[in-house]
């Protein structure tokens, strides 16, 4: 402390009780604020992690950050009440420094008017001695305390465990309906000026697949009709907000043309859980395939896990089997660049392609499902699996390329099946049209090796 | 009259007693801060520790008048405050007052407990009231006056305890302990040698009137509004409703706690000691060397701390445990 303080606090020893009352009190009320905003900032940064997972709306996390602030300033105030030290509290600390044996508590706290004047012009002349002994910041510094050191390690504790338990918390929490979800990306596309006729273009939709009077086919058609505007729109867009909210929007319509699919027609069904996953192709070795298949997508697993939304179960429960859940996961990427009809001479496109597809496989896993058969559809870039070794974008360098023989029984049964719904492709190209598995099949591949062994479907992972 | 003067005065007190008594330097402290309290001293010691020669000491050094009573089962009160006797004046036969030992500025009534509960209340109006009254006529006693009372706390057969209404009365209740051996070595030379020596009076001729401006001197030293709290927070925590509740504590050992004299004894027993240390403002640690002798007579203690050896000593020191200062 200054000698000048010195010098004040000579005149009036009272003052410096005073003085330090006030200092103590600004020590209290920064250590309450030090103690709750670690936790405030915590609570923001969860409500953050909430809004971008989508899971709640700007305005809830304004109204949520508007609560936690207001919280916190409650708490620094009842916290800060019953601490903030009085007068004769801080005449105690002094006295207690100084020695002065209660002269300053007596001075500052006693009604001079009723005292006689002369005890109390001694006291105050002894008290000022005492005063010259007390210096504040050396006597009285600010620290920081315990508590705060346990709030910031709690905070930043609870922080961290949230932004990690939210990805594995929005993989299984319960989703909402195709229809749901369409309303609300028409609602986030309302608010953009560009997008507003597309959010129009999903309300009419979400409304007419609420409609009981409509047919499945209608509803069907509608899907693929919004869905090329959504293309079209995805090309012209150069925002990535709003790129991303036609991705979520064509997932989300992936999904309900898979529904509608399901609900449609059961020989349809069938075969479009077939296009799913590989098992549909064998159905009594499904399982099996299924598990080759979650081995096999392993490379985005992580990713995609926090990704996995409402279309993916819609998906599954149509396909029946909650075992292919990884198939799909996998092929989901693969799928979104089919849907793009893109040509793997023309790089730029791909990568541009490759972008949209890593949008559409980061916020709906549905995407991929309708479009994950084996077979790429004509005209689409086959799926990397397709390549031989060392070709495609990133190549399966020095892998053996592996055919392997379905039984000609279902072969032929496929290829029969195929020829059927070759038809009905051209206007569901979503929907895979032939028996699929992981591994290449003859047909689709020219100038496959000639040699030709009976290999467990669930090998092909090891041998890649 | 300055406070330094107050302080000065009180030390060669002090000192003139500590010629002629070895040890025991609290005791005569408080005696001598209950005697400008304007408060009466009950001193309990076995006999033989000087408590006699305490009160002798204290009145020659005062230079006051001294009067000694040693009280007895058959004690009248006439015998302490006087009586009227038939006189006879030119001629003409009349009752004429004649004082008793209690008219006097420093009054020794020893073993007080051994006089009958009739005689006790007898010097116990004079305490308090400052007078006497004989016959129906009142008697003022001179000032300063106070009334050093001793009683010994073994031998209880034949003896009188004093109630407690009577010990209320009483500012202090000093404990006088035996002397330690160093101190033992210092009696035995000073009382067995040839040369003896005595108290010199301190305060002159006026010495009444300037013990009056003591006394109120000390009335005007300054405490602070917590410590005030702090001293009515002891007091009525010998209730047994101190912060802590007391239920499983002192409570339970507790009759009567300390009545409303016991706060004034502490807060002015408390001022003496700061005026005496030439401060003119009480602190905590006044208040807490004061307490004791304040309140351990006040308290009134129940069989079960008597069957638990329990004192009032005791209970105040947990009472001082369980009230915080502010």
């Amino acid at each position: 402390m200054s000698s000048v303080d010195n010098g004040a606090e000579k005149g009036k020893p009272e003052n410096l009780v005073t003085r330090l009352a006030a200092r103590l009190r600004s020590h209290v009320l920064w250590d309450s604020s030090l103690i709750f905003t670690p936790p405030m900032v915590a609570a923001v940064f969860i409500a953050f992690s909430f809004y971008r997972a989508a899971w709640i709306s700007p305005l809830t996390f304004s109204l949520v950050v508007l609560a936690t602030a207001g919280l916190a300033v409650l708490a620094v105030i009842l916290r800060y009440r019953p601490l903030a030290p009085s007068v004769t509290v801080a005449a105690q600390l002094i006295d207690g420094r100084a020695q002065s044996k209660d002269r300053f508590l007596t001075l500052a706290t006693l009604a001079n008017a009723a005292q006689p004047a002369t005890f109390v012009a001694r006291l105050r002349q002894e008290t000022s001695r005492f005063g010259e002994r007390i210096q504040f910041g050396r006597d009285f510094p600010y620290r920081l305390k315990h508590s705060f050191y346990r709030s910031l390690a709690v905070s930043l504790a609870a922080a961290i465990l949230f932004h990690f338990l939210i990805p594995v918390a929005a993989s299984v929490i319960v989703p909402q309906s195709v229809q749901q979800r369409l309303r609300q990306i028409a609602a986030k596309m309302a608010q953009m000026q560009s997008l507003q006729p597309m959010a129009q273009t999903l309300q009419t939709l979400a409304a007419k697949l609420d409609d009981p009077k409509a047919t499945p086919a209608e509803k069907q058609a509608e899907i693929e009709e919004v869905e090329k505007k959504i293309d079209e729109q995805q090309k012209k867009e150069q925002e990535k907000e709003n790129r991303d909210l036609l991705s979520q929007a064509a997932n989300s319509l992936n999904g309900a043309e898979q529904q509608q699919s399901s609900t449609g027609n059961q020989q349809k069904k069938d075969q479009d859980k077939g296009g799913g996953g590989i098992e549909s192709n064998l159905p009594q070795d499904g399982k099996g395939e299924g598990k080759q298949s979650e081995g096999g997508g392993s490379n985005s697993k992580g990713e995609q896990s926090a990704q996995m939304s409402n279309d993916t179960k819609q998906g599954q429960s149509a396909q029946g089997n909650p075992k292919e859940k990884g198939n799909e996961k996998n092929q989901q990427a693969q799928g979104d660049t089919k849907s793009e009809q893109r040509d793997p001479n023309q790089p730029g496109k791909e990568q541009n392609n490759e972008k949209i597809g890593k949008n559409q496989g980061g916020s709906k896993d549905g995407a991929g499902k309708n479009q994950s058969s084996e077979e790429p559809p004509q005209g689409a870039p086959p799926a990397e699996r397709f390549y031989k070794a060392g070709e495609g974008k990133e190549g399966i360098k020095g892998a053996g390329y592996v055919t392997v023989q379905l039984p000609e029984d279902i072969v032929a049964d496929t290829k029969a099946e195929g020829k059927a719904t070759k038809e009905s492709s051209k206007s569901n190209r979503a929907r895979p049209q032939l028996p699929v598995s992981n591994a290449p099949l003859p047909a689709h591949v020219p100038n496959a090796p000639s040699e030709k062994q009976q290999m467990p479907i669930e090998y092909r992972g090891i041998i890649r | 009259m300055e406070p330094e003067q107050f302080q000065q005065t009180f030390k060669r007190l002090e000192a003139e007693v500590q010629k002629v008594i070895v040890g025991n330097q609290e005791v005569i402290r408080k005696v001598l801060i209950a005697f400008f309290s304007g408060g009466h001293v009950l001193l309990e010691g076995v006999p033989g520790l000087g408590k006699t020669l305490l009160v002798k000491s204290l009145s020659h050094a005062l230079g006051m008048s001294f009067k000694r009573i040693q009280f007895t089962p058959d004690l009248m009160p006439s015998d302490i405050v006087g009586t009227e006797v038939l006189t006879e004046a030119s001629g003409r036969r009349e009752f004429q007052f004649k004082k008793g030992p209690i008219f006097a500025h420093v009054v020794l009534a020893d073993e007080i407990n051994r006089a009958t509960p009739k005689t006790q209340s007898a010097v116990l109006e004079a305490m308090e009231e400052k007078q006497v009254t004989v016959f129906g006529e009142s008697h003022l006693l001179e000032s300063p006056f106070i009334v050093l009372a001793t009683q010994n706390p073994i031998e209880l057969e034949g003896t009188y305890p004093l109630p407690e209404a009577q010990l209320d009365r009483f500012f202090f209740k000093l404990l006088v302990t035996p002397p330690a051996p160093d101190e033992l070595r210092e009696i035995l030379k000073r009382t067995t040698g040839v040369e003896t020596s005595d108290a010199a009076k301190v305060l002159s001729e006026d010495g009444g009137r300037l013990v009056d401006e003591m006394k109120q001197l000390l009335r005007q030293v300054l405490i602070a509004p917590p410590i005030e709290d702090y001293v009515v927070r002891l007091v009525h925590a010998t209730h047994g409703n101190g912060q802590s509740g007391g239920s499983s504590g002192i409570k339970q050992y507790i009759r009567f706690g300390s009545s409303p004299r016991g706060a004034q004894a502490v807060i002015l027993g408390a001022k003496g000691n700061a005026l005496a240390d030439g401060r003119v403002h009480v602190s905590y640690d006044d208040v807490e060397k004061i307490i004791f002798p304040a309140l351990r007579h006040r308290i009134i203690l129940n069989f079960q701390a008597e069957a638990e050896n329990v004192n009032a000593d005791h209970v105040i020191a947990e009472v001082m445990k369980q009230v915080k200062r502010n």
